[in-house]
């Protein structure tokens, strides 16, 4: 048998390229039904226990699955806002727990979330670095966030500017890290998050200068009794800090600012069923459950699979009538060697035992190649492929 | 008679072969090649000559008569005693040379201990293959592919894989088809010394009647008997 599989090693080694060849062919047909069915589950199940672990959802009424998806994976799928007002009314009820959710911006290609300090608590995030959120204009990072930006507590972010070529628009913020999470292996891990008055001024909604009662004339526009209207010269803060956060305000009244979503955490069940049954026939607003949702878009993804299976193992078919093939013409070509063979004297068992040996080498090293791409997939593929989902959804 | 025949490496008598599907046949009346002769084989296409050796070899057994083979009579063996005995007993050199192009030289003498659990490769049969490989003038091109050589040096390794098991025979069918007349006579001199250095028989079919004054017997396969198509 050592000398079958000497034999079988050297012709492959040989014909490296076509051996490379059927290797791949196959690994590709063994592996990739098994990863992508591994994935799908984890991906699905990971986009379940998430959207499990949020009770209730509170949104502008419409797409629920984009609500959802911008809400709790941060995903940008422009889920019309609601009001902070509808954060205070379920905060009013006592019935629940409001935690507002900010997206729309991002900080390096990171997604920016303004919410409240009880968001850290409610999902159970731990500051792994540094300390959480004390003050406007402060950022704590996601582990990938932070990882991805290769920064931390001390270090500053800016946020992206939501139009590049408007000059007028809202200027980049600058964040202070002021600390980094514990991972989660979810979509906070990729987050930066801020307080939502940050995620404001962020959107430029509220802002900080210079104060205009000792402003000089050259900065004052007019100055009437009670109010004054400041010029373009104005200076504007960009970065939030101990010595200008007292500069910064919002005009009007905030209770109207935007914000995405809110998380909705009844303190009992009979709590949350009342909620639901206030928001049924709400004529802008949707109260959700998540699972839900989630529910019905892994039953899509499920059907999607079945059809991408039915796919790969016909391309699997093909594949294996494409080694068979490529074996029998291999051997066709090799009949001098086999005739060699038989004349000094070597049995057709034999004969057949070192063909054998290629075929098992062969196998097993696409075996262990679709292992490999097995564990790399199952590594990187469900965050690749929960991207994927909700990119698509 | 019976010391006669244990001298007779090659024994036929009433020999009567038909491939199964038919067509080629032959007779052989009688043959006898001694032990450490050089024999040639000689006759026209189609007389036999390869079919003659297949028999000798017991690649193909006969339906009639007795084929003896270094005292074994073969006609007798079962398919994987007559595999046994081939790659035991005798030693074969193609006019193709069918050297394996994904082994090296080493590899490709030592080839036979690969096939068979009779030969069982170790140390010494290394150490054998090397000096004989190194016999040849192939002691520097142990580790080339085949695709590297001249045809002599191939032939070469085709001589020394045959002579790598010490067999008592070597079958050579045309082994000097495929060279230029000075690699031929090269190629045949360092076959006819290795053979006569370890007292092997060698039986060699050739078409070229010019070497025929080098071999000791030559046997005229189209006067043994018979062969028809």
């Amino acid at each position: 048998m050592k000398d079958s599989i000497f034999l079988a090693w050297r012709y492959l080694r040989h014909h490296r390229a076509k051996t490379l060849l059927l290797v791949l062919s196959l690994s590709v047909f063994l592996g990739l039904p098994l990863v992508m069915r591994a994935m799908s589950r984890a991906t699905q199940e990971s986009l379940l226990s998430r959207a499990e672990a949020t009770p209730l959802l509170l949104g502008k009424k419409g797409s629920s699955l984009d609500l959802v998806v911008e809400a709790l994976y941060f995903q940008l799928k422009g889920a019309e806002p609601i009001a902070e007002a509808d954060v205070d009314a379920i905060n009013a009820t006592e019935l629940a727990l409001g935690i507002p959710i900010r997206t729309g911006l991002t900080a390096r290609g990171f997604p920016l979330v303004g919410t409240s300090l009880d968001y850290f608590p409610f999902r159970g995030l731990h500051i792994a670095e540094g300390r959480g959120l004390a003050m406007m204009g402060e950022c704590v990072l996601g582990a990938g966030a932070a990882r991805g930006l290769a920064i931390g507590p001390g270090d500053a972010l800016l946020t992206s500017p939501s139009t590049l070529f408007d000059l007028a628009g809202v200027y980049p913020l600058k964040l202070h890290v002021v600390g980094v999470l514990e991972p989660t292996y979810g979509p906070d891990d990729e987050a930066v998050f801020v307080d939502v008055k940050t995620a404001w001024v962020a959107e430029g909604l509220g802002h900080g200068h210079q104060d205009l009662k000792d402003a000089g004339p050259d900065l004052v526009l007019r100055r009437n009794e009670g109010s004054v209207t400041a010029n373009a010269k104005l200076p504007q803060y960009n970065e939030i800090t101990e010595s200008n956060v007292d500069s910064f305000h919002f005009h009007g009244d905030a209770s109207g600012y935007p914000v995405t979503a809110a998380i909705v955490v009844p303190h009992d069940e009979k709590s949350g069923i009342l909620l639901r049954g206030r928001y049924v026939d709400a004529p802008t607003r949707q109260l959700v459950r998540p699972a839900e949702v989630v529910d019905s878009l892994n039953k899509q993804i499920f059907r999607f699979e079945r059809i991408l299976e039915i796919v790969v193992w016909t391309v699997g078919l093909a594949t294996a009538v494409m080694f068979v093939l490529v074996m029998v013409l291999s051997w066709r070509l090799r009949a001098d060697e086999l005739r060699t063979m038989t004349r000094l004297g070597c049995s057709r068992w034999k004969a057949a035992q070192i063909m054998g040996s290629e075929i098992v080498i062969m196998v097993g090293a696409s075996v262990l190649l679709a292992g490999v791409f097995g564990i790399v997939m199952a590594q990187y593929g469900e965050t690749w492929l929960q991207n994927l989902i909700l990119r698509g959804s | 008679m019976l010391g006669y025949i244990r001298q007779a490496v090659i024994s036929v008598r009433n020999v009567r072969f038909q491939y199964p599907e038919g067509g080629f046949s032959l007779e052989v009346a009688h043959l006898t090649v001694e032990a450490g002769t050089r024999a040639a084989a000689i006759g026209p296409s189609g007389s036999g000559k390869t079919t003659l050796l297949n028999l000798i070899s017991g690649i193909e057994r006969p339906s009639l008569g007795e084929v003896s083979t270094a005292g074994v009579r073969v006609d007798r063996l079962s398919a994987a005693a007559r595999r046994s005995f081939r790659i035991t007993t005798i030693g074969f050199v193609f006019q193709e040379f069918l050297l394996l192009e994904y082994l090296d030289v080493l590899d490709n003498i030592l080839y036979p201990y690969r096939l068979h659990t009779e030969l069982r490769m170790n140390a010494s049969v290394q150490a054998r293959a090397r000096e004989l490989a190194s016999d040849l003038g192939l002691g520097g091109l142990l580790d080339r592919s085949p695709s590297e050589l001249s045809q002599g040096e191939r032939q070469r390794v085709a001589i020394a894989r045959a002579l790598v098991t010490a067999p008592k025979l070597i079958l050579a069918d045309e082994p000097t088809g495929n060279l230029d007349p000075a690699t031929k006579q090269q190629a045949l001199d360092l076959l006819f010394a290795q053979c006569e250095a370890r007292s092997t028989t060698l039986l060699m079919v050739t078409h070229d009647h010019g070497l025929l004054d080098q071999f000791a017997q030559i046997v005229d396969v189209e006067a043994l008997g018979s062969a028809s198509v």
